[in-house]
């Protein structure tokens, strides 16, 4: 009985990476010798509906759960992918046989038929190329479903998808000529390997769907481990954040309903090929909600929880279920109890999906297998390994100079915004000169903040221009502004507050990296490359705030305290390597001592050649660090001018301090 | 310095959070009855969430806080108000959509419409004239000045015996500023306690009777308006975050 | 029939079909004006109402069309059977947002959204379950009473539903316009935070809300009932996305803007029925709801939604 512990011991002295290797190779194995020990073609055939299944799960989890899109409709993707495979190798669709068929013919796409008539085009599309081929038409769908309606709000994308889901087995019912209506396309072609039909035997499915869930489930993992799926993150938790810090919001929001309608088209294929018949009841809302239960099931976010989950329920409907209601039935027999005899839970299995929908929420949001888990609080010891670096950077040399032109970084020339009929900026201008620290303080309310939202592209100006080393901002999207340079940090912390320290840092990189999806996935070497030095990088910033970040990079912002995400704000914004750092009251919530660490921070790298516009209400702060000090009031410019003089301005004082300063003055 | 002895509000080591995030750390504060005391502090000092403290908007982890005596953490915001405590919102945050007249019937939304509502109203209107003239109008399109007299008034409907205001001032013009602290020392000489979150600290000063220092979540001052103006430490960091011109 | 008959006709049917999909958007605008939450659980309330109402109208002995009542019995039987539908499917919705969306009410993300798109599930399959997959005739006691207009019909049911609907709509705006409780709601719909401030009890505000929103789903099922002459468990999908679609037409969490989103709805799935083929009336009613959400969020009446801060 000592053998257990013992084991349980060895097992943990296993490093994690090399575990979860054993794992995955047991898990391998286990899946690959299934249908040799458990010779039944039905429990084959189930784990291959399974495995299909798994694999839209994989589908529906990059745009729900890594991009935070609710897709209430996602079956419709099956659907185009099972229709396209269905259309091109049944004999629904025949047109008229002419010769500039010949060379499809050639390539073994298209036969030559005649059934007594006239010869007629037979589609005889190969299963493997059919594959690929569907996955790009089923992106190309969810590029054209998703580009009108991924700017809307959240919750009406789910209402608008709900539609398409509808619609297009509405579309598949009604025209007959290519779907053959609500009877369904027969006749669909199983594929062949080497000349060799798989039929209708379950074996080669199941292999088959094997091998597109591993492969799904690599994509699924290159993509979040990377570039693409650091920013689909970003925007689920935050998707102001995430454009400020260079993510463009429509183009990854389309990315992910195109490659998660990419996994469904690939799967519609699979599914077709496998059941030789497409009708349009497969692709209904029901197949969606199933789809979406897995997820939420399993976990949103989560790679191998989507795939527990998919699999989760299928085997409950194919396997326990029936035989729940056997065992019931038995039982019914035995107590006589006409109702017990009669249940029959595999009809109530939508019911279960419901309920299933209802307690994950209420209990467990974060499925079987949460994406992310909480790291633990740094210890006590961790906290005190060095002692805390006061003053200054630690390391700046890392990050290197800034190099300026002369004259001007910013130019904000007359901009005027207005909310309704409330004038929040009026008519105001202001010059950042390259290299210099421009302060703009002003009472709360007098629009400071308004003002860096016209500047980083967050509220439309109705008037005036910014322009930003020579060239115009104003109109351009936020990620467009920070592509040029301009990086900013928020009054109120915006952070993604469910990712880590150092992964916070690597989405300011985004705008500075070029990894797209075909290059996540295939990591090669320059990917690699790139993914080294920006995690570098990211090591670099976050090692400037000393031992007050460093030791806590793994850990999730939520976490953090109030200093801690302030600093981890400057130091995502230097990561997007900023020509000029818009800081928003970057010491509110800072006691005395860590806001003069923040200001020698600051000043530290002005000195590198950082330009620098800052909202700051403590004076202390912006005597130390100004040049000029530009002062709103009731969103105007009340006056401008270097620390000392602005604060001798009567102006100024009856803005900030009013009638009781003033009193005292002329007393 | 001198303790109120009759108070009327007591935070006793009140601890809040927000998620993991420790807002308020054992905070303590005393407000006497009848008195104006001000809570000072730079912005994500914690204020705010004081004010939603006393109303029940965010409920402390631990530690007590009493008004006039009787335990209220615990209670719901319909009881504390009910009990006699209104608030003056940060930005006014009238009811956009409603006229103002609609605003000052929420203001007593907690009391029977029979109850004196008419000679309140009347109390309103007399304070604020404007107010009045612009009853029929619907609140979001009011000025900033109309909107916090409104606001006020609104406050005023409850018939409170403590009012909490959060920077009465922000966003007004001088002018209305100095209007609105006319008004606020009016309504306190009434017999009503008021409780100031202020960012312009000279101007809270001024009218205060008391205040309290709020540093990232701690008091770490208090005291008479009067010592506290006179402090030189107070006067370099948070008289309004500006220093008066050759010390006045 | 001459094209002009036709036109009136489907007028009616249009108006008709309108007063049902204003009761039903109604229930989703009180609810998105609060809470800012599409309740997907509205579309099976509305199918469980009008079951609700089949059921007790066989109560009273009412089973197919053969039984007609008139005067005070028909009068009584209405009147009950109004009442306790609405009653019912009025508590079916406090119960679902007391039990299973308030414990989520400050969980940011979809969470509160897919709670309902579970009981919407639940309820659909608890009908299919025990009532059967089959449509179930729907009993009218109402007598066939009609008067030609031209070559169009316009039958004693359909003023009926007309006056049933309109007197349920005014009933609403008065209490949201005139009563303490109906202005908590608006106050709560503009700033949630501000109105508890004042001392509204929003948890009350809010079930209020899921009450009223629900009671007129059920309405609105019991009116589909009598419209069509048969219920099923299947009817909730297409008529909530036709309420909804009402919602949004006329500006989300707006109330008269519901109301006239739900008439123009009706007339359009009445007219486009005829013209395109009711086969697509999804299609277009879908297209109008696309259209509408990108090229005009607010609606026809303007959008009215939490200000939060």
């Amino acid at each position: 009985m000592k053998i257990l512990p013992a084991l349980r011991r060895r097992f943990a002295a296993i490093p994690a990476a090399r575990r979860r290797q054993l794992g995955l190779l047991l898990l391998t194995v286990a899946v690959l010798a299934f249908p040799f020990v458990h010779d039944n073609d039905a429990d084959i055939d189930s784990m291959a509906n399974a495995a299909a299944y798994a694999m839209l799960a994989l589908g529906l989890n990059i745009v729900v759960g890594f991009a935070g899109l609710l897709d209430l409709g996602y079956a419709a993707f099956f659907a185009i992918g099972a229709y396209f495979y269905g259309v091109f190798t049944s004999f629904q669709v025949m047109p008229l046989w002419s010769e500039g068929w010949a060379p499809l013919a050639a390539l073994g796409l298209v036969e030559k038929m005649s059934q007594g008539g006239p010869e007629l085009v037979h589609f005889t599309l190969s299963f493997w190329l059919a594959l690929p081929v569907a996955a790009l038409v089923a992106a190309g769908f969810g590029v054209l479903f998703g580009a009108p309606t991924l700017r809307l709000r959240g919750d009406y994308l789910a209402i608008v998808t709900l539609g398409f889901g509808e619609i297009v087995p509405i579309v598949a019912r009604n025209v007959d000529s290519v779907t053959n209506g609500a009877a369904g396309l027969n006749g669909v072609q199983a594929p062949k390997l080497f000349g060799w039909s798989f039929g209708i035997d379950a074996m080669p499915y199941y292999y088959v769907s094997i091998g597109l869930v591993a492969l799904l489930i690599f994509v699924s993992i290159r993509l979040r481990d990377s570039r693409i799926g650091r920013a689909w993150m970003a925007i689920r938790e935050d998707e102001v954040a995430a454009s400020t810090m260079g993510v463009h919001l429509v183009r990854l929001k389309l990315l992910a309903f195109a490659t998660g309608a990419a996994f469904a088209g690939l799967t519609g294929v699979f599914y077709v090929a496998k059941l030789q018949t497409a009708t349009p009841e497969m692709f209904g809302f029901p197949v969606s909600t199933m789809v979406l239960v897995m997820v939420v099931l399993g976990g949103m976010g989560s790679v191998w929880g989507v795939v527990l989950g998919a699999a989760v329920l299928q085997l409950l409907q194919s396997w326990f279920l029936p035989d729940l209601t056997a065992w019931t039935h038995a039982f019914g027999e035995l107590v006589g109890n006409a109702w017990l005899q009669r249940v029959d839970f595999v009809e109530s299995v939508e019911l279960i999906f419901g309920i299933i929908l209802v307690v994950m929420m209420l209990f467990r949001r974060d499925g079987l297998i949460p994406a992310t888990r909480k790291t633990p609080a740094l210890s006590f010891a961790a906290q005190n390994v060095a002692g805390v670096q006061r003053g200054g950077f630690v390391g700046l040399e890392r990050i290197g100079r800034w190099r300026n032109g002369s004259g001007n970084a910013l130019e904000v020339r007359g901009v005027t915004v207005r909310f309704g009929g409330l004038i929040a900026l009026n008519k105001v201008f202001l010059t950042v000169p390259a290299g210099g620290v421009v302060a703009v303080i002003g009472p709360n309310g007098s629009g400071k903040s308004t003002l860096f939202n016209a500047i980083t592209g967050l509220v439309p100006a109705q008037e005036g221009s910014i322009h930003f080393e020579g060239a115009e901002i104003l109109g351009l999207k936020p990620h467009a502004i920070l592509a040029r340079g301009v990086a900013r940090t928020f009054q109120n912390i915006r952070l993604f507050p469910n990712l880590t320290v150092l992964e916070n840092v690597l989405i300011g990189q985004h705008a500075r990296l070029t990894t797209g999806p075909v290059g996540a996935v295939l990591r090669l070497p320059r990917t690699r490359a790139e993914e080294a030095a920006a995690t570098r990088r990211a090591h670099d910033i976050i090692a400037l705030f000393g031992n007050r970040l460093a030791p806590r990079a793994g850990q999730t912002v939520s976490g953090l305290s109030y200093a801690n995400r302030r600093r981890v704000e400057v130091a995502r914004a230097l990561a997007t390597r900023p020509r000029i750092l818009l800081l928003d009251e970057p010491t509110a919530g800072m006691n005395p001592a860590e806001t003069l660490e923040l200001a020698e921070q600051i000043k530290s790298l002005n000195g590198l050649g950082l330009t620098i516009l800052l909202i700051e209400h403590k004076l202390d702060v912006v005597t130390r660090l100004a040049d000029t000090v530009v002062v709103l009031d009731h969103g105007e410019k009340i006056t401008e001018g270097k620390p000392d003089e602005v604060r001798r301005n009567e102006e100024v004082l009856r803005a900030y301090l009013g009638r009781a300063v003033r009193e005292a003055i002329h007393v | 310095m001198s303790e109120p002895t009759d108070p009327i509000l007591e935070f006793q080591a009140v601890n809040t959070y927000y998620g993991d995030l420790h807002v308020l750390k054992n905070v303590c504060y005393t407000i006497g009855r009848g008195e104006i005391v001000s809570l000072l502090g730079g912005n994500a000092s914690g204020k705010s969430t004081t004010m939603k403290t006393i109303m029940g908007v965010v409920r402390p982890a631990s530690g007590r806080v009493l008004f006039d005596g009787a335990e209220i953490q615990d209670m719901p915001t319909s009881e504390r108000v009910r009990r006699g405590i209104a608030p003056v919102l940060e930005a006014r945050r009238l009811f956009p959509r409603m006229t103002v007249y609609e605003n000052l019937e929420m203001g007593a939304y907690t009391r029977p419409k029979g109850a004196g509502f008419a000679q309140d109203l009347e109390r309103v209107y007399t304070l604020f004239p404007r107010v009045q003239e612009r009853r029929g109008q619907i609140a979001g399109t009011l000025s900033g000045g109309e909107q916090q007299m409104v606001a006020i008034g609104r406050a005023l409907m409850a018939r409170p015996r403590l009012i909490c205001m959060d920077e009465p001032s922000m966003g007004l013009s001088p002018l209305y500023v100095e209007q609105v602290f006319d008004i606020i020392r009016h309504i306190n000489a009434q017999g009503t306690t008021i409780f100031m979150v202020e960012q312009n600290a000279s101007m809270a000063l001024s009218i205060a009777h008391r205040a309290y220092v709020l540093q990232t979540g701690q008091v770490v001052l208090s005291g008479t308006a009067k010592d506290l103006r006179e402090n030189p430490a107070i006067r370099e960091a948070y008289l309004g975050e500006l220093q008066v011109p050759g010390a006045a | 029939m001459t094209t002009f008959d036709l036109f009136l006709q489907q007028a009616i049917n249009g108006l008709s079909l309108g007063a049902m999909y204003a009761l039903l958007a109604l229930g989703f605008t009180l609810v998105y004006g609060i809470l800012e939450l599409i309740n997907f659980s509205h579309f099976n309330v509305f199918m469980v109402g009008s079951f609700i109402a089949l059921w007790t109208l066989q109560q009273f002995g009412l089973f197919g069309q053969e039984t007609i009542l008139v005067g005070l019995p028909l009068a009584g039987v209405l009147l009950v059977t109004f009442t306790v539908t609405m009653l019912a499917t009025g508590v079916i919705g406090v119960g679902i947002e007391r039990f299973l969306l308030r414990p989520l009410r400050d969980v940011k993300g979809p969470a509160a959204m897919i709670t309902t798109i579970g009981v919407s599930y639940i309820l659909f399959n608890i009908i299919l379950l025990t009532v059967g997959a089959d449509s179930k005739n729907f009993p009218n006691p109402l007598p066939p009473l009609q008067i030609a207009i031209g070559g169009a019909v316009l039958r004693l049911r359909e003023v009926l539903i007309w006056i049933i609907a309109t007197l349920l709509m005014l009933a609403l705006t008065f209490f949201v316009q005139r009563t303490k409780l109906g202005r908590a709601m608006r106050a709560t719909a503009q700033d949630p935070e501000a109105a508890r401030m004042m001392g509204v009890e929003v948890d009350r505000v809010i079930m209020t809300a899921f009450f009223l929103g629900s009671a007129l789903a059920g309405a609105s099922g019991l009116i589909f009932g009598l419209y069509y002459n048969f219920t099923s468990f299947l009817i909730g999908f297409n008529a909530g996305l036709r309420g909804f679609t009402a919602a949004v037409l006329g500006g989300i969490g707006n109330v008269p803007g519901a109301m006239l989103g739900g008439l123009i709805i009706g007339l359009v799935e009445a007219f486009g029925g005829q013209l395109i083929g009711s086969a697509w009336a999804d299609v277009i009613i879908f297209a109008i709801l696309v259209l509408v959400l990108v090229f005009r969020p607010a609606g026809l009446l303007g959008r009215l939604a939490p200000n939060r801060s």
